[in-house]
């Protein structure tokens, strides 16, 4: 149950190391901002602020509205078993920012097994990418089952990785249940629109 | 209540000691012993108790922000002083979900401007609030301490999980001997080493935790 008072809504974007999850990030920013949506974004690093830096160096968004949130070495806990950092920062957001319509929150140094906690966000996306390996929906890795959204990256580096994409995203398709896979290549922004789409439909009730 | 599962963020800090491992300073487990010794004596015995004293004695908000106060201005090293209030909020958020009493009055006051919520202060509120006598209060607070500095030392690998079990062992005299004295009518924390590092760590390129 959640008692997360109105405000902004929270989409976690979750994934394993440099599968693309920054780049979506950027990618995205810009789409929200020209729908009107209010935004601010939450980092979790592992090590450094690097990726909080990059997006605070991107012109995208207000750098003030990036926040980095350390981990203690536990990229896991800090978005599943014990949330109230990421919490606190978001409501710290919240208060200098009102009015916002979405955080979104980048977990960072992951691997297959991290889930975002639904006492944090409302909605989350899981990002592999092609070089990750085909075989990677198949191994059924809590994220790849549980997220709302899948996203598979880099889709023009399949060729090169000896990946056979319709099969990789059918295996997806498969194991999910139905729930929705999107394929992307976050350098060039193809299959971002859909993300928006989903997020705007299912998240932020407009579309 | 000093259960490690129970959600208040407290992992991320290290109090220094990521600082201390990457100066260095603090190699192994004689290096982590002696730290949390010092923590536990001259940072949470002198400051840490009279401040859990006087929240959970404190008849009103318009005390307890008094006492943010004090402790705000007696935190030195910027991410100490913004980590006891980012780990304070992390508690009282937990405890304001369970309607705890005594917190939502408090949360008020912080959100409006008017409290800070220092670690030691919503320890002692939250701890009152859940009915716990003043020495459960201490002995937790004082475990939290101890076991949230062995914790972060293993993700440090300063030490392995046994190890670290046996170090908390060994802890527990030195606690039970700081619990049976009488605190300092006046706070005050003298742990020049580890508030160096935390500052240092301001600006330290690999941070795996926030001080």
């Amino acid at each position: 149950m959640s008692n997360k008072p109105e405000g902004a809504a929270r989409v976690g974007i979750g994934g394993p190391v440099g599968s693309g999850k920054t780049a979506l990030v950027e990618q995205v920013i810009p789409r929200f901002a020209r729908r009107g949506t209010r935004l601010a974004v939450i980092t979790n690093d592992l090590v450094t602020k690097e990726d909080a830096e990059r997006l605070k160096r991107s012109g995208l968004i207000d750098p003030e509205r990036v926040v980095a949130v350390e981990a203690g070495a536990c990229p896991h806990t800090v978005i599943r078993e014990d949330p109230t950092l990421n919490l606190d920062a978001a409501e710290m957001l919240e208060l200098k920012f009102s009015p916002l319509d979405l955080v979104l929150l980048e977990s960072g140094g992951d691997n297959l097994a991290s889930t975002f906690s639904l006492e944090l966000v409302d909605y989350w996306m899981f990002v592999i990418d092609v070089a990750g390996g085909g075989d990677i929906p198949r191994k059924r890795g809590p994220g790849v089952l549980q997220s709302d959204l899948l996203i598979i990256n880099k889709s023009d580096l399949a060729p090169h990785v000896g990946v056979d994409l319709e099969q990789m995203i059918a295996e997806a398709e498969a194991v999910r249940g139905g729930k929705p896979v999107i394929v992307t290549n976050c350098r060039t922004g193809e299959g971002v629109d859909s993300i928006i789409d989903h997020v705007a439909r299912d998240v932020l009730f407009d579309t | 209540m000093g259960d490690s599962s129970f959600p208040s963020g407290g992992f991320a800090f290290s109090c220094g000691l990521e600082t201390l491992k990457a100066d260095g300073i603090v190699c192994d487990r004689s290096g982590v012993e002696a730290f949390a010794r010092s923590q536990l004596r001259w940072r949470w015995a002198t400051a840490d108790r009279p401040f859990l004293h006087r929240a959970a004695a404190a008849s009103d908000v318009v005390e307890l922000a008094g006492l943010d106060c004090e402790v705000e201005v007696m935190t030195l090293a910027r991410e100490l002083r913004e980590g006891s209030r980012r780990a304070g909020r992390s508690l009282l958020r937990a405890h304001g979900s369970m309607e705890t009493p005594g917190v939502s009055a408090y949360r008020s006051a912080m959100a409006d401007g008017n409290a800070l919520g220092h670690l030691p202060v919503a320890q002692g509120v939250v701890w009152k609030g859940m009915g716990m006598a003043i020495d459960e209060i201490e002995a937790v607070s004082a475990y939290a301490v101890a076991a949230g500095i062995a914790q972060a030392a293993v993700r440090l690998a300063l030490l392995g999980p046994l190890d670290a079990q046996s170090m908390l062992s060994a802890l527990r005299e030195d606690m039970e001997a700081l619990l049976v004295e009488e605190p300092p009518e006046r706070p005050f924390a003298f742990t020049p080493a580890a508030e160096i590092a935390v500052m240092r760590h301001e600006r330290g390129d690999a941070r795996l935790f926030a001080n």
